[in-house]
């Protein structure tokens, strides 16, 4: 094989704690090798590795038989080395056109940028890729999410990659982009590159991957092709011990209404919805990304702006700052764990306590210290994070603990309706079953949760009832029998596929093929198959 | 914040530390560096950069900047002396002054806090619009009008061989230390620095923290001016202008981070300590003015340096494994 | 699913004719700009003879060069107060070092002295981990101090042909228009080259820029050493404007410089603005103070309203920027 990717017995530690601890990879080009993993398993440390951003302290990469200079960004480039990260390299004040030829503009004569080559030159790249609907002058940051991450993917594929690594790369996109997004890969692949997946979804791996490596504490623990191991030797090999019951059993049943939302509306793009949420429910909140789940469970926890009548209890409930909501006892678990849910530079302990100092004053103003460390104990006992790191400067945790801190932080909170954002997202499988025991739990002592989750088997088994929304307004509601992922989907995409149809037959391109963004066949085969 | 046995943050502990081999070295030069009388002048200098830097400390620790200090202190003084001018007891009128700087602090945190503008911008406007009100008081940098008579005492005043000034110092250094460190609204404070986002998702009043910060920069600047100028015996326009360099740079090289969240008011006491050894021992050397700037330059440097240095220092020392995160510190904004 | 040949309804070379969108603060900025000159040449009538208003723009001068080096350290999201330091090593220099006799050549060396003062910045900065506010304010200090060291007092004597070449007009223009323009070309040759997008990509968000192999530290480190350089240029120019050196004629430029940054519409995070937008905010500045003194009014009748100028330029950028953000989202 020319072109295959040999790493080596890698090893990498950070000061005393070692993330790689002999890592070997073999894949070969043309196929798709996946990598998976637990989060502190080594999977991201190992790609920064490969694309130079940091260097290790052993072992060797070899790139189709030559040895990959290690620690510089550079070479890995100069290797064909391309990556699409989870979190976008792309930058936010400059044009789209200057982002996706960074660093190789063209050049006048007297080397100054050539603005009018560069807009060509990007238009013609994203034509390529069926994305002309993008507007080339635009500020990078002013596109949608979902936009910005597929000028991800454009951008690693601009230089015919020798090596692509999708690092999540679909983890926030909806169905078809990830679709879209893989078939690139597999383009990518055909055209004799090596290409890494890192994904969570084992259901897309097994679609798309030909051959895997587990990743378990720095070590590679197992190897070779998709088709050779089930799901559960590979959860056992990420987890190294069997997952009894991923999800748990429920045992209590939805009481009277607590939180309702009637004519709910934030901005003028989402709602007016109407919404309830009862005691002891899990309530989960459906649909495509960013179709007005974020707006709608912000407005509910008081931190966004929003009209529209909420009553708590049946009494009013203004829902004016998160303040105010967690003193009306609703608790939001948001987005993002690590610019929204964290200090990152404090100990957990601290971060665990903060949404809760009223509780923890004595009069007079001063911390009760005693109560504050025994109320931060018993908090982290409960969500699973083990006392010995109360210390813990957070940022020292794995994506996991820290969503736990997170979770903590707003139970100590003691919520009566507890808003949940995506919390499983970029999570381990071990610490997503925690998780989904602490919410039957709570649901199962009376606490009224609502749960949202771009993942729609944890909707089908860790919900009651779910709310589908799309386009800012709930399409529907499946419960009990009908909770299928097909029903959820059904309704998700329905609303969708119409106003994409009504799209590509109006004005914009006609004679455009529909570029992935916009009514591309994925949906009407699922819908098919769902039908 | 890393912690050695106790409460005392490593930070905080350095700061003091070199503030000590700074006296130590003066007095092996010069013995009557130790002495009673000098000891007690180099309090009472710490004491105006420690109640200019009071508020400047606050402020700070909450991720903002107050650069509007040197003007409030000499609104402090010039507002008392027409104040008092005009008839007012001493006492009283030095009330009403500092109640004025919180006043004017609290527009500053007004403009923070509800328009969003950027600190550095909020006060530095300020700034501006208070030295535009004490031009047209016609003041110019001649002496002016007298101070009162409660300032003077306020600033001169011994109990046994201790400065008034610096017991109040202490005082308030004690209770501010308390109020950071132990209370609520301290946490608070912490968590509006740390992350101004997630504080407020957390469910703290980012706006109330912020107004309350500058609002207490203004009373204690002011308060500072009001203590300058009783020591003095005279008011004038520029009378703040050093200490904005000093507020600052005593907050600092006390260990705080001008990113806010980190840092304490014992750190800053240490800072302002350090500086006025610094600059008294200078002279000592035979070091022009020119010499004095640069050396400050460099200290201060230095003395930032070794606070966030000395952090690493001692968990190598004890073998304490680093966190991975921290391995190579980001270049950050000057975003107060 | 995917395409094969290029779509069809890209627009033929030539036909489509794209202005340059023109950002809301520009145009604010722009307009302020207008106004301040309009109300000046009521108050100020001689000022419509080119010559007085070369006088104008030459009390300018030492802003639009210390604003440019604020620019600069504004745009990759730090901060330079030692301007004020390295405009006063500059100055000094010039009437001291140079002297009455000294000719370009030691000027050049001059700014090679502003260029290394901000190479010492850029290392602090960017190898060091310093932040730029506390590497500056330290560097301010001991600049200042190194300035006093040259001249301990006022005084000095000021090359011969700086003066000179400041009170001189080329095709009927004064020199200080020239001096604006090659300025402002000299920034929009940077901006159109590759480093120039760097520099900006680092400003706005680093991480990222270093993600896509750009080097962050030595770009910073080119940064704050051009802005030294452009300090250095503001303390050569008041001593030509003055014909005399001052060791502490720095300081009050860098609060300024800042305002008119600020004013002109550069963002303190990093990453949006430019040079140009400075200019407007320097000349701003400098408008409202000779109106003042046009209209006979009292000096803090300037300092109050370049004060609530700052503030408003700021708050009305602030609530556009909320707008705009609250209808992308």
């Amino acid at each position: 094989m020319s072109e295959a990717l040999e790493i080596t017995g890698l090893r990498k530690s950070y000061g005393p704690v070692e993330v790689l601890r002999g890592v070997d990879l073999h894949a070969r080009a043309g196929e798709i090798h996946a990598l998976l993993g637990e989060n502190g398993a080594g999977k991201s440390t190992l790609i920064k590795v490969l694309s130079g951003v940091t260097g290790a302290d052993a072992g060797t990469v070899m790139l189709g038989g030559r040895r990959l200079t290690l620690g510089r960004p550079t070479a890995s480039t100069a290797a064909g080395v391309r990556t699409v990260f989870q979190e976008l390299s792309t930058i936010p004040q400059l044009t789209v056109a200057e982002n996706l030829l960074y660093g190789a503009e063209p050049l006048t004569p007297w080397r100054l940028v050539s603005g009018r080559r560069l807009r060509a030159q990007a238009r013609e790249l994203l034509a390529r890729y069926g994305l002309s609907r993008i507007d080339v002058t635009r500020p990078l940051g002013e596109l949608a999410l979902g936009d910005r991450q597929l000028l991800e993917v454009v951008k690693a594929l601009r230089e015919q990659p020798r090596v692509l690594v999708l690092d999540e790369a679909t983890s926030a996109l909806s169905s078809e982009d990830s679709a879209w997004v893989l078939e690139q890969g597999r383009r990518a692949a055909d055209q004799g590159a090596v290409v890494l997946l890192i994904t969570h979804r084992l259901a897309e791996m097994r679609a798309h991957a030909e051959r895997l490596t587990v990743l378990r504490g720095g070590e590679s623990v197992i190897s070779g092709p998709t088709a050779g191991f089930s799901d559960d030797e590979l959860i056992v090999g990420m987890l190294g011990r069997r997952l009894e019951v991923l999800y748990p059993q429920r045992s209590g049943a939805p009481g009277e209404a607590l939180l309702e939302a009637r004519g709910l509306a934030v901005g003028d793009r989402v709602g007016p919805l109407d919404l309830t949420v009862r005691r002891g429910e899990v309530l989960g909140v459906g649909g495509l990304q960013g179709q007005g789940q974020r707006e709608l469970l912000m407005a509910l926890g008081g931190a966004c702006g929003s009209h529209g009548e909420l009553r708590l209890r049946g009494a009013a409930y203004g829902a004016s700052s998160p303040k105010a909501a967690l003193a009306a006892g609703v608790a939001l678990v948001p987005e993002d764990r690590q610019r929204e849910g964290l200090f990152l530079q404090q100990q957990v302990r601290d971060n665990i306590t903060i949404a809760s100092l009223r509780a923890l004053t004595r009069p007079g103003g001063l911390l009760d210290a005693p109560r504050a460390e025994r109320a931060a104990r018993e908090q982290a006992t409960q969500v699973g994070v083990a006392t010995d790191r109360l210390g813990t400067v957070v940022s020292a945790l794995s994506g996991g603990n820290q969503q736990k801190v997170v979770l903590g932080k707003a139970l100590l909170a003691d919520p009566s309706v507890l808003l949940l954002h995506d919390c499983t997202r970029g999570v381990d499988v071990g610490t997503k079953a925690d998780i989904f025991a602490l919410i039957a739990e709570l649901a199962d002592r009376g606490v009224a949760v609502v749960f949202y989750s771009s993942d729609l088997s944890e909707l089908v088994h860790v919900c009651d009832r779910v709310a589908v929304m799309a386009e800012g307004r709930i399409v529907g509601e499946v419960a009990g029998e009908e909770l299928t992922e097909q029903a959820i989907l059904r309704l998700a995409v329905g609303a969708e596929t119409a106003r994409r149809a009504l799209v590509s037959v109006g004005a914009n391109s006609p004679r455009e093929p529909s570029p992935p963004g916009a009514g591309s066949p994925a949906p009407s085969r699922q819908f098919e198959e769902a039908s | 914040m890393r912690r050695l046995r106790g409460h005392v943050s490593v930070s905080t502990a350095s700061a003091f530390g070199l503030c000590a081999v700074l006296f130590l070295i003066a007095t092996i030069h010069s013995s009557g560096f130790a002495s009673g009388g000098n000891v007690r002048q180099l309090l009472v200098f710490s004491a105006f950069i420690g109640f200019a830097a009071l508020g400047q400390t606050v402020v700070v620790l909450s991720g903002g900047l107050d650069l509007s200090v040197p003007w409030l202190m000499a609104f402090g003084g010039i507002q008392l002396s027409h104040w008092a001018g005009d008839g007012l007891p001493g006492g009283v009128a030095i009330a009403l002054v500092v109640l004025a700087g919180a006043l004017i602090g609290l527009v500053n945190g007004i403009g923070v806090a509800w328009l969003r503008l950027p600190p550095i911008i909020m006060t530095l406007a300020m700034g501006g619009l208070i030295q535009a009100y004490l031009l047209s008081l016609g003041v110019l940098n001649s002496g002016d009008s007298g101070v009162p008579h409660a300032a003077e005492a306020a600033a001169s005043d011994r109990i046994g061989p201790v400065p008034v000034v610096a017991v109040v110092w202490l005082v308030v250094a004690v209770a501010i230390g308390i109020v950071l460190a132990r209370s609520a609204a301290g946490r608070r404070v912490y968590a509006v620095g740390a992350n101004d986002e997630v504080a407020r998702l957390s469910g703290i009043d980012v706006g109330r923290v912020r107004l309350a910060a500058y609002a207490l920069s203004g009373a204690s600047a002011a308060f500072a001016g009001v203590i300058l100028a009783g020591y003095v015996g005279s008011t004038y326009l520029d009378i703040g202008a050093p200490y904005l360099f000093a507020s600052i740079a005593a907050v600092i090289v006390g260990g705080a981070s001008i990113m806010g969240g980190r840092g304490t008011y014992w750190g800053t006491v240490a800072g302002a300590l350090t500086l006025t050894v610094l600059s008294a021992m200078l002279p000592l050397f035979h070091l022009s003015d020119a010499g004095l700037k640069v050396v400050y330059g460099v200290v201060i440097l230095a003395g930032v340096w070794l606070s966030q240095s000395g952090g690493a220092l001692v968990a190598r020392l004890r073998q304490r494994p680093s966190s991975p995160t921290t391995a190579s510190p980001e270049v950050k904004s000057v975003e107060p | 699913m995917s395409t094969a040949s290029p779509p069809l309804d890209a627009a033929p070379r030539g036909a489509r004719l794209s202005l340059p969108r023109i950002p809301l603060g520009t145009a604010a900025t722009a307009l302020l700009l207008l106004v301040l000159f309009v109300v000046d040449l009521n108050v100020q009538p001689g000022l419509w003879d080119l010559d007085q208003l070369g006088m104008l723009v030459q009390t300018a001068l030492p802003l639009v060069f210390v604003a440019a080096a604020q620019t600069l350290a504004l745009l990759v999201r730090g901060i330079d107060l030692s301007v004020g330091g390295v405009f006063a090593i500059a100055n000094t220099m010039t009437a001291v070092w140079v002297g009455a006799d000294g000719g370009w050549p030691m000027l050049v060396v001059v700014l090679l002295a502003g260029l290394a003062a901000g190479a010492v910045n850029g290392l602090l900065i960017s190898y060091l981990s310093f932040q730029p506010f506390i590497a500056t304010l330290g560097t301010w200090t001991a600049y200042s101090g190194i300035a006093l060291m040259i001249l301990s007092t006022d005084g000095g004597m000021v090359p011969t042909v700086l003066s000179d070449m400041l009170y001189q007009s080329w095709l009927g223009i004064p020199s200080s228009f020239w001096i604006v323009l090659i300025a402002f070309l000299l920034w929009r040759i940077l901006r159109a080259s590759r480093f120039g997008h760097q520099l900006l990509a680092v400003g706005d968000d680093e991480e990222r820029a270093r993600l896509n192999g750009t080097p962050v530290r030595r770009v910073r480190l080119i940064v704050y050493a051009l802005a030294g350089a452009c300090a250095a240029a503001g303390g050569i120019m008041l001593a030509g404007v003055t014909s005399t050196g001052s060791p502490t004629s720095g300081d009050a430029y860098i609060l300024l410089s800042i305002s008119a940054v600020v004013i002109g519409g550069t963002s303190l995070a990093g990453g949006r603005g430019g040079f140009g937008l400075s200019l407007m905010g320097v000349f701003s500045l400098t408008l409202i103070s000779d109106i003042v003194t046009g209209a006979n009014l009292d000096v803090w009748v300037s300092v109050a309203a370049s004060a609530l100028l700052l503030l408003a330029m700021v708050t009305i950028r602030a609530l556009a920027d909320r707008r705009t953000a609250r209808s992308a989202a």
